[in-house]
């Protein structure tokens, strides 16, 4: 119960140093949201609109950093982030962002789950028959995928598969003409859709799960129970599951929950490649335009899911394992 | 192998089919209305909030043309020509203080609403009770906007203001009275199901943040009008997926800038085209409050020596023709050029680096001994040079500038920045050298008034609206005064030769490179496509209310 406490004291510093930061930073950057707005017409907006944008954005009225950050904090408890400036003006933040969260969610979210039980799976088999065909094919492929920049994958699938064969749908997160309804036509339409960016982010995510996964047990496999399990003349399943890949699984579990939490922050450049509207996309346009209030809920929102997700694998870990139980 | 083609051929074949099913049976009932699907393909780098207002900058691009109608429609590509729209003719009276206009009879809103002179002046009026919708800020030199009669509406100014003309007759969307009385607060209204005269209707349940389907308003006042029965306009994130689409043929009206544009795009099918109508420049702004710049002679040695042709095939593939010093963009502009005049200046300016080193030789620079010209005092000709790092072919043109420029003896580094950074340098006046591009307008006059006009200068530090180099004279500001006075082509054109001396004895700004329009075509589906021989008007999607009229002349092909 006090290990808990801890790191629920912990997660409340570390979440206001966030939120401060979070507020500072976006005032810190130069420029402001009305020249963000001018710069992006290409050239069909009169400069007469420059006062008429900066008195749009507030942007003349002064007001005190300190004011500005007592209404922030309030705001935040509240989950007031307020009106997009510049990239949707004047359409709420928390509008905004509840539209983009569950593309990304579907899409990376789903992506990171299987990209982890595919290869943790994978690594386990893989250093369970160490050196067997599984184990010299898989992870060396893998492992290569990892360190091929994922945009780029992205572009030559879409090149094969859509371009040149025309056998799946490339861009746009469903087919535009339709109208969005849960009916089966459509989700079927938004899966197919789903096919190539998912394809992508999962053969360049799998790799890092299958590399820690196969190396944690393979020590693991060296280790005195295991040994005694086979000499117990325990089925070789059972040994592989319950006694290396249940311990040899803790560092995986760690690094799992820390990409669910990442998973809100979207696929920055799988969205920008596929043209899928997701919250990545969205932050990406944020910064570019100096949208402060959505940046600010958007880092947040990534903020707080990264720091619930340790804050939860923590304690998952204490349950699993009563050393960490005793970690300062 | 051969079976991989044959299954490619096969599918290609049966997706063609499915794509000529679609539109055949599309336009089967062609002859009784709007028909044919067209897509638009412009990149907008973001999802569409499906929000229309049309007092606001971010949603007016989407709504003025085909959903709200101005007053008449000004074409920048025939010198400022203007026909009418929702008025149908306008005078000037009272030492061209006062306009007039005549509302058209017989147009509706798409609620039913008969539109009235009285909904003109009650759009003209809420610009003034609320100055955040008056983007153009017409009110600056309005004073009142009144109804007279049933059918007509009187404005009057403050001072002559004859080329205002274009911002109040063509950049204005007129509203239903009935609608935008009710709105509490119009500045943060989003519109969604936007009531407008036009040819093209949308709301809510055809705007997805996918997609806007802007559907054919079947009692439009123009009869026949429209023929295109639906308009997809894709909401792209970012450039290259938009070219993707577009030359796969999936869209067929593109607004994009196309790296090597043959072979990407036209070389795929006979039926792509492209023209790049040059509208306005992209410039060499001087800082005007520099020590060294302020001397003309640094200046006209710098004007000589930029190699403008160059900046234009490396920097923007040729696509974007070189300028002249004059400041009058070619050929959209040309019969406002005075080619005698600028022929006295070497040729308007003609690249000439022996030329540039003997100006700065007569102005008494030297050559230090590391080759670059230095002040009588001994300071070196070098500068910074501030840039948009965001565009990679402005970077690539200022590039050449920086390389033509060091061959004269005159030492330049640029500085290119990311976009936030770069606009506020350029506007409040932070920089040296600074490339950058003004907006321009239907005629010569509006550059040569946004870069000389010391009403749109500001102290350094202060955002100036868009005399960014800091140009002030008295004489040159009362020319623009005086051709705001005047509705007189042969006055107009005379300032504007005057303003063309200016730009050619004092060298405020080198325009470098002509910006143009962003346009591609797909003649198999449409007809009616704006032409080199035909420019009726903006050809890109972006140009509002342009693209109202190009749709209105489209139409599907039989």
């Amino acid at each position: 119960m006090r290990f808990v406490l801890r790191r629920l004291g912990f997660f409340v510093v570390t979440l206001w140093v966030a939120l401060t930061l979070n507020f500072l930073l976006p005032r810190m950057m130069p420029g402001n949201p009305a020249l963000a707005v001018l710069g992006k017409f290409k050239g069909e907006v009169p400069p007469q609109a420059l006062k008429v944008l900066e008195a749009q954005f507030g942007i003349d009225s002064h007001q005190s950093l300190v004011s500005q950050y007592g209404a922030y904090l309030g705001n935040v408890a509240t989950g007031k982030f307020g009106v997009s400036l510049t990239t949707q003006p004047g359409t709420s933040v928390a509008q905004i962002v509840l539209h983009a969260i569950p593309w990304t969610l579907g899409l990376v979210g789903i992506t990171t789950i299987l990209a982890f039980v595919l290869g943790t799976g994978i690594g386990i088999v893989g250093a369970w028959r160490r050196g067997g065909r599984l184990d010299s094919i898989m992870p060396p492929i893998f492992v290569i995928m990892t360190v091929i920049p994922y945009f780029w994958i992205g572009l030559i699938l879409i090149l094969i598969f859509g371009v040149k064969l025309h056998l799946l749908p490339y861009f746009f997160s469903y087919d535009y003409t339709l109208t969005p309804a849960f009916t089966p036509s459509f989700i079927g339409n938004v899966l197919e859709h789903a096919i190539l960016p998912g394809f992508t982010l999962l053969i360049t995510t799998i790799g890092t799960w299958i590399l820690t996964m196969r190396n944690t047990m393979i020590t693991t496999l060296a280790e005195d129970y295991v040994r005694m399990a086979r000499a117990k003349g325990l089925p070789g399943y059972r040994i592989m599951l319950d006694y290396a890949a249940r311990n040899a699984i803790l560092p995986n579990l760690t690094g799992f929950a820390m990409s669910l939490g990442f998973v809100v922050g979207g696929a920055i450049l799988i969205e920008e490649v596929f043209n899928y509207q997701g919250v990545g996309y969205l932050l990406l346009q944020a910064v570019n335009n100096e949208d402060y209030p959505l940046e600010q809920a958007l880092f947040l929102l990534i903020t707080a899911a990264v720091l619930v997700a340790i804050l939860l694998s923590d304690i998952a870990t204490a349950i699993l394992d009563p050393r960490t139980r005793g970690a300062k | 192998m051969r079976r991989l083609k044959t299954i490619g051929v096969l599918i290609a074949a049966g997706v063609l089919a499915a794509a000529c099913g679609t539109s055949s049976s599309s336009s089967s009932s062609n002859a009784s209305g709007p028909s044919g699907v067209l897509t638009i393909d412009n990149e907008s780098g973001g999802t569409w909030t499906c929000d229309f207002n049309p007092f606001n900058l971010s949603y007016l691009p989407y709504s003025l043309g085909p959903v709200y109608e101005p007053l008449a429609f000004v074409n920048t590509l025939q010198s400022g020509k203007a026909t009418p729209w929702l008025a149908t003719s306008w005078t000037w009276g009272n030492g061209n203080k006062e306009l007039t206009f005549t509302i058209r009879k017989g147009v509706k809103f798409s609620n039913g609403d008969p539109l009235t002179a009285a909904d003109v002046a009650f759009t003209f009026n809420l610009m003034k009770k609320f100055p955040t919708l008056d983007i153009n800020a017409v009110w600056s030199v309005l004073s009142s906007v009144t109804q007279m009669g049933s059918g007509q509406v009187v404005m009057t100014f403050k001072t002559a203001a004859v080329p205002y003309f274009y911002y109040i007759a063509d950049q204005v969307g007129i509203v239903d009275q009935a609608v935008w009385s009710k709105v509490a607060n119009p500045v943060t209204y989003p519109d969604k199901n936007p009531v407008g005269t036009g040819a093209f209707t949308v709301n809510s349940s055809t705007c997805t943040p996918q997609n806007i389907k802007y559907l054919a308003n079947k009692h439009y006042w123009q009869p026949g009008e429209p023929k295109v029965g639906t308009v997809n306009y894709p909401a792209f994130l970012t450039n290259d997926t938009a070219n993707t689409y577009l030359a796969n043929g999936q869209a067929q009206w593109g607004s994009q800038f196309i790296p090597s544009i043959q072979k990407f795009y036209v070389a795929r099918n006979p039926s792509y085209h492209y023209w790049f109508p040059p509208v306005a420049n992209v410039s060499l702004f001087i800082n005007l409050t520099n020590p060294i710049l302020k001397n003309v002679a640094v200046r006209q040695a710098m004007a000589y020596a930029i190699n403008r042709s160059q900046a234009s095939t490396i920097g923007e593939y040729g696509y974007e023709p070189p300028s002249n010093q004059a400041g009058i963009v070619t050929p959209t502009f040309s019969s406002w050029l005075d080619s005698a005049q600028a022929a006295a200046y070497g040729n308007n300016y003609a690249y000439d680096p022996a030329k540039a080193i003997s100006v700065l030789e007569k102005a008494g620079f030297k050559k230090g001994s590391d080759g670059i010209f230095q002040t009588p005092s001994g300071q070196p000709l070098s500068f910074t040079l501030l840039n948009n790092g965001g565009f990679s072919d402005w970077v690539a043109a200022v590039q050449t500038i920086q390389t033509s420029l060091k061959a004269v003896g005159i030492q330049v580094t640029p500085e290119n920045l990311a976009a936030t950074s770069y606009q506020t340098d350029l506007y409040t006046g932070k920089y040296q050298l600074g490339y950058g591009s003004e907006t321009g307008g239907p005629t010569p006059y509006f550059e040569l008034r946004q870069w000389l006009y010391s009403a749109n200068s500001a102290p350094i530090g202060t955002a100036a609206g868009s005399n960014w180099e800091r140009y002030s004279n008295p004489a040159t500001d009362a020319l623009i005064n005086e051709y705001g006075a005047t509705t007189n082509p042969a006055t107009q054109h005379s300032i504007v030769d005057q303003l063309q001396q200016v730009m050619l004895q004092d060298v405020p700004v080198i325009p470098v490179t002509e910006e143009v329009d962003w346009y591609q075509y797909d003649t198999s589906t449409f007809t009616g496509w704006v032409t080199q021989g035909d420019p009726y008007a903006q050809p890109a999607a972006y140009n509002y209310p342009d693209w109202g009229q190009m749709l209105l002349r489209l139409a599907p092909v039989k």
